[in-house]
């Protein structure tokens, strides 16, 4: 177990400096080199013993001849020796230590008396000394000097090892180096990576804020138009009694401000930070029931053919970001067809191919338009990018299409051939869960059953006017508390509520979300629904689980929140108290 | 004797030392010959020595020593022509555990204690015959080959001037003593 970290500390020193490697390398030099060293000793040692074998064996036959003065006998074994180049010098020697017979090669001559001495070695001989005797008599000694091993044999026979280890040695240091600057360009390379990662991430901050600035006169002139209706239509209300008049100018300025809603959320979707409430639901059905509304938004010369497929599955999309898309993408279709055409939306389930990746629904909407070029389809989904003249387009269709698509877990691709049409394809995947039983569908508002009580923390005043009046229409009673101090103590003193709608952002030292957190402590049964403008403060709801109503909301919508969290948060407050 | 050194000059001419060893000896006892008596003094020197160093190369069994320690006798039987030169030779002379001790004895016979019998020159009348008697004794016998005394195990013999000797390994065998190979390889003659 301990043995990775161990090995682990050691590559991680060993990339850190070179110097580690050469470390190593010359720490395997130097026990190599030791071992040589032993070695030498060994092999010292044994031929110090094959000296002394050597000389007794000799002893052993010169008893005879040493003792009986066999002169000839005697310079025949020792002749024996000379045959071998290594015994230095070879001395027969009698009882007293006389020199008997004997010969010495080169170097210092034979002693001329002989003393017994356990082996020794001077310089390069090895000398051994022997006593020649017979049962424990002792007849005489000999001297052997044997030459140890030259240097050049010695040297030939360590030279090969040696160049291996050598070569070994280089290896470990090369290698240690190569891996210690390798991984020192490493960390180079991705201090340059983060260092260019902050610098796109400053470089995107930059070309939004750019767009944003460019984007703010079109958008200016859009809203500028959509003002210019609204007041004018009031200002024409105010002057006219004729109902049917009066009716088509309020037709006229709802649809002003239904458009610059619109403008709204298409630019939080490019944003990417208007938070999604997907639902699951069936793509067909959702798109059959905005023909309607593509209808009016294209040109009479343009038809739109409908194919799904049978057995859809459902998807779990934002349905409202899934109108604006087919809108935007229909739009682009009638742009497209300046001369008419035809749109053809269909739906198609599209299996996965292979483990790993999901079902998905491919919704295909094709046009007879003249097309888009090939270097221009890269393009189209950035945000901006518009080939319709000034004023005319923002360039944020495709944006959202694709922020949206993306944002559902699903793809967009688009398919064009020049002069033919273009094909857009959305790909969602499949959802898991079935579909909700009994869709309303009948376009009439959620009423309150009873009379409910709805306290509406605001502390804009025509804000709270309003949306009271919307709460009168719906079938609630409503009260107000401007500050969240004042909505707790209407709580415990004015109460009991059925539901609190609750402003995100208050003055004073509470904000609507820390507002609902303590009515949830204090109430557990009394549900709270927050509504915001701000992106942010949405996801910051959502993220804590409260039902949220983006504004501007319609009456419809705060009807179907309200009846939701009246339903799940248990009976109203009143039944529960009989 | 200078005849002699010269033969064994002739004989001896490959070997320079050994030659050379000869002549020096020659000339000592040529010498020596000269200043004293007649040769005999070397001859007898080197026998002194010799009958001291067999003992190391021949084993006696167990039952010819009373014990471990006890001495080991080299007797001379007849007339001593070594005098003090052997006296002086095995003193202080250790074989096997065993001290060598030097005794006279006036008749050969069976029993007497010797492990090394030296019957010198030609023994006297009845020497042969007291060999025979001792035959399976564990004795090295020992004569001196000139003085024609046959039947002894060991026989000193000259050749080419220098003091060499025969053995009789059949009489070795007979006695009970065991002569070592290195020995055998010594003499200039094994009777087997």
């Amino acid at each position: 177990m301990n043995r990775r970290p161990f090995l682990r500390r050691l590559m991680t020193a060993l990339a850190r400096t070179p110097a580690v490697g050469i470390g190593i390398a010359s720490l395997l030099l130097v026990a190599s080199l030791g071992l040589a060293y032993h070695n030498e000793g060994q092999i010292r040692g044994e031929k110090i013993r094959e000296v002394e074998v050597q000389a007794r064996v000799l002893a052993a036959s010169l008893a005879g001849p040493l003792a009986f003065d066999d002169m000839a006998a005697t310079h025949e074994y020792i002749d024996a020796l000379k045959a071998s180049p290594d015994f230095d010098a070879v001395g027969a020697y009698d009882t007293k230590g006389r020199l008997v017979a004997g010969f010495a090669r080169s170097g210092e001559p034979l002693p001329p008396t002989n003393r017994i001495e356990p082996p020794r070695v001077r310089g390069t001989e090895i000398i051994v000394t022997t006593p020649v005797e017979q049962g424990d008599t002792q007849l005489g000694s000999v001297y052997v000097g044997a030459a140890t091993e030259s240097w050049s044999r010695r040297a030939s026979r360590y030279l090969g090892i040696a160049i291996v280890i050598v070569m070994a040695c280089l290896l470990v240091a090369v290698l240690g180096a190569f891996y210690a600057s390798v991984s020192a360009a490493n960390r180079r390379l991705q201090a340059a990576i983060a260092g260019r990662k902050g610098v796109e991430e400053a470089l995107r901050q930059a070309q939004k804020m750019e767009a944003m600035g460019q984007l703010t006169g079109g958008v200016a002139h859009d809203f500028n138009n959509l003002l210019m209706v609204a007041s004018s239509g009031m200002e024409l209300l105010d002057r006219t009694t004729d109902p049917v008049r009066r009716e088509r100018l309020k037709d006229g300025i709802r649809q002003a401000i239904e458009r610059g809603a619109k403008l709204t959320q298409q630019l939080l979707t490019f944003a990417r930070r208007s938070p999604l409430s997907p639902e699951v639901l069936d793509v067909g059905e959702r798109i059959r029931g905005l023909q309607e509304l593509l209808a009016r938004s294209l040109r009479e010369d343009i038809s739109v053919e409908l194919d799904f497929a049978e057995g859809l599955w459902p998807i779990e999309v934002d349905p409202s970001q899934l109108d604006v898309a087919i809108l935007n993408i229909a739009i682009n279709a009638r742009d497209a067809m300046p001369n008419g055409g035809t749109i053809c939306i269909g739906a198609h389930n599209y299996p996965a191919a292979r483990q790993g990746v999901h079902d998905m629904v491919r919704v295909a909407i094709r046009d007879t338009g003249g097309g888009i070029e090939p270097e221009l389809l890269e393009k189209v989904f950035e945000p901006f990018f518009t080939t319709k003249g000034v004023g005319t387009g923002t360039g944020l269709g495709l944006s959202q299409v694709y922020g949206f698509v993306r944002s559902s877990g699903g793809d967009v691709r688009i398919e064009s051939t020049p002069g033919k049409g273009t094909t857009v394809f959305l790909l969602f995947p499949r959802s898991s869960q079935p579909l909700p039983r009994g869709n309303r569908g009948d376009g009439a508002f959620s009423r309150a059953e009873h009379d409910a009580t709805v306290l509406i923390a605001e502390d804009d005043e025509h804000v709270a006017t309003l949306v009271s009046e919307m709460l009168r229409e719906l079938g609630y009673k409503s009260k107000r508390g401007a500050t969240a101090a004042e909505v707790l103590r209407m709580i415990e003193e004015s109460g009991p509520f059925d539901v609190v709608l609750s402003d995100m952002i208050m003055p004073g030292k509470m904000n609507g979300l820390e507002l609902a957190q303590e009515i949830v402590r204090r109430e557990p049964n009394l549900p709270v629904v927050l509504m915001t403008g701000y992106s942010d403060a949405a996801a910051s709801a959502t993220a804590e689980g409260f039902p949220l109503l983006v504004k501007p909301y319609t009456m419809e919508a705060l009807g179907d929140v309200l009846a939701e969290a009246l339903r799940t948060t248990g009976p109203p407050a009143q039944n529960a108290a009989s | 004797m200078g005849s002699q050194a010269r033969v064994a000059s002739r004989f001896v001419t490959g070997r320079t030392r050994a030659a050379r060893l000869a002549i020096l000896l020659g000339l000592l006892t040529a010498l020596r010959g000269a200043a004293a008596c007649a040769g005999a003094p070397t001859e007898h020197a080197v026998e002194a020595r010799y009958l001291q160093k067999f003992a190391p190369f021949v084993q006696w069994p167990p039952t010819a020593f009373e014990s471990a320690t006890a001495p080991l006798a080299i007797c001379i039987a007849g007339p001593d022509p070594f005098g003090p030169r052997l006296e002086n030779a095995v003193r202080d002379q250790h074989v096997n555990g065993h001290a060598i001790v030097v005794r006279h004895v006036d008749a050969v016979r069976p029993g007497m204690g010797c492990h090394i019998l030296f019957v010198a020159g030609d023994g006297g009348e009845g020497a042969e015959e007291a060999l025979r008697a001792i035959t399976h004794e564990p004795v090295l016998t020992v004569t001196d080959g000139d003085g024609g005394v046959n039947g002894s195990i060991i026989q000193f013999v000259m050749v080419a001037g220098r003091v060499r000797f025969t053995i009789d390994q059949n009489a070795a065998q007979n006695s009970g003593i065991a002569i070592s190979s290195k020995l055998l390889e010594q003499a200039v003659n094994v009777t087997r």
